[in-house]
């Protein structure tokens, strides 16, 4: 994998997880689409870092460079604050801004790397 | 009338009286700019800092806090609410007046910087505002 592709990878991952950040403090924090996005992105992180470790990378400097990122994305992955027990919120009759959904919403936002 | 949990803006639960769609409406609106927010403070922290299109969105983004404000204020709003909902407004946009505005600097994909293809992140994070579909807005 191409150094570019990582780092685009790495800059989409940087925003969804600043935006799941502000959601750990809106009512999503119970929601179970914040508990399943949490899961989806440390395991998107977890790939980039395998993918990290396959590619051939010429430069020490950049690898190590990129893994410092990774590894910085993951602790805030992990860090990610889910209530214990979860449940849609709009099931639950909480969040009431109709069909769509904020997190999976940020989640998607990786889609524009291409 | 019993008062119904609708989000939680800036560390706060908000709660609004079952069918005051109105409220709802300027509640919703806040909760996806938090996000927004958040996601357009991450862009800053990457190459799009010097670029145009962050600018671009924050500019936008003002302009619609702005709106927000006006139609709140001019709104049947519970004063006490609407008081409350306009502390927020005041907050998020001293937060997004913190970010680059100026729009004269070169985007970082013709600067030959951002080479995730033809997507772009800062429309994107804007684009999560279009995620609330319910209430519409109220007519002001």
């Amino acid at each position: 994998m191409q150094t570019e592709v990582l780092d685009n990878q790495i800059r989409g991952l940087s925003i969804v997880l600043g935006a799941l950040q502000a959601a750990t403090g809106e009512i999503c924090k119970s929601c179970l689409n914040l508990e399943g996005a949490k899961t989806k992105v440390g395991k998107m992180v977890k790939k980039l870092g395998m993918d990290l470790d396959a590619a051939s990378i010429c430069f020490e400097k950049t690898k190590a460079d990129l893994q410092a990122r990774i590894d910085n994305l993951s602790k805030v992955a992990e860090e990610l604050e889910v209530a214990e027990e979860c449940e849609c919120q709009k099931t639950a009759g909480n969040c009431k801004l109709g069909a769509e959904c904020f997190v999976t919403a940020t989640i998607d936002l990786m889609k524009l790397v291409q | 009338m019993a008062k119904a949990r609708c989000g939680r803006i800036l560390g706060e639960e908000i709660y609004i009286e079952e069918g005051d769609t109105t409220t709802l409406y300027f509640i919703n609106q806040l909760r996806a700019y938090q996000v927004v927010l958040a996601a357009l403070k991450a862009l800053d922290q990457d190459i799009c800092h010097d670029g145009c299109s962050l600018p671009s969105t924050v500019n936008k983004v003002i302009k619609r806090l702005g709106k927000l404000k006006n139609d709140l204020e001019a709104s049947d709003v519970v004063a006490e609410e609407k008081k409350n909902l306009l502390s927020k407004v005041d907050s998020f946009l001293a937060d997004v007046n913190k970010l680059p505005q100026d729009t004269s600097k070169t985007c970082r994909k013709s600067a030959g910087e951002c080479v995730m293809g033809s997507g772009c992140f800062a429309t994107g994070a804007l684009n999560l505002i279009e995620e609330i579909t319910e209430p519409e807005a109220p007519k002001i």
